[in-house]
């Protein structure tokens, strides 16, 4: 279920970030403080972007920073961070990225039902513009929630 | 029947939601093609017809010179991209 996998106060309306690698370093946050990856698990996000470009944006205005499991995913988690104001990626077909799922996963398929509740949420447009006026967090998990069940 | 491998770097992300993708559109289409997934470690042993990606994985695997037909998708949300793509590959490759 994906929304166990989404922790305390990891989802963030409103964020402020200048560039993709605060965005990035925010979206990680939660996750950070919640022990669920390790700082070196985060390090390896950016570098893995810097070097190999902007892959994590998969979407539309949507970037998902993940990093293989050995770098320090402890538990399988997801943090939601919607941004202000977009940043650019590098990602010609899909930039500029509004939405951040921040992933950790400790195999490749526990987490598996939970992604494919994930893609339906990436497609669905009322939840993206919930995600875009919403000032409450747990409006947007009652909706994950919610989608869940049917 | 092809036999497809859907790989990204870590293969615990994006290539599972692709898969999850791919596998929707080629159950609604009746496409002849069977789909695993693994990171990248895994393609240069991969014996398969076909590789998934996302478009900038695409290009990093021809750089090291993949001789294999792989297919980029640019977003995983759009159903139309991928059905194109995997229908122009089975046209291509079909006798």
């Amino acid at each position: 279920m994906l929304s166990k996998l989404i922790g305390n106060n990891a989802i963030q309306l409103n964020v402020e970030a200048y560039n993709w690698e605060e965005a990035i370093y925010k979206a990680a946050k939660p996750l950070l403080e919640s022990n669920k990856v390790t700082e070196r698990y985060v390090e390896k996000v950016v570098q893995i972007a810097k070097e190999t470009g902007p892959y994590i944006v998969i979407a539309k205005h949507i970037a998902l920073p993940h990093a293989p499991s050995e770098y320090g995913a402890l538990e399988s988690s997801l943090s939601i961070t919607v941004l202000n104001q977009s940043v650019e990626f590098g990602n010609q077909a899909n930039d500029p990225v509004k939405y951040l799922f921040f992933l950790s996963a400790t195999d490749s398929t526990s987490h598996l039902s939970a992604l494919a509740n994930l893609v339906e949420l990436m497609e669905d447009e009322t939840f993206l513009s919930l995600l875009d006026t919403s000032n409450n967090s747990s409006e947007i998990l009652d909706y994950i929630k919610n989608m869940e069940t049917n | 029947m092809f036999k497809a491998l859907i790989a990204c770097r870590a293969g615990v992300g994006s290539s599972l939601m692709l898969k999850i993708k791919a596998e929707q559109v080629i159950k609604e289409e009746n496409f002849p093609i069977e789909v695993e997934h693994a990171s990248l470690d895994a393609v240069s042993g991969f014996t398969g017809d076909l590789l998934i990606t996302l478009t900038d994985v695409k290009d990093e695997l021809e750089s090291i010179g993949i001789n294999k037909p792989i297919i980029g998708i640019a977003s995983i949300t759009n159903k139309e991209e991928i059905k194109t793509k995997l229908s122009s590959f089975i046209e291509a490759h079909s006798k």
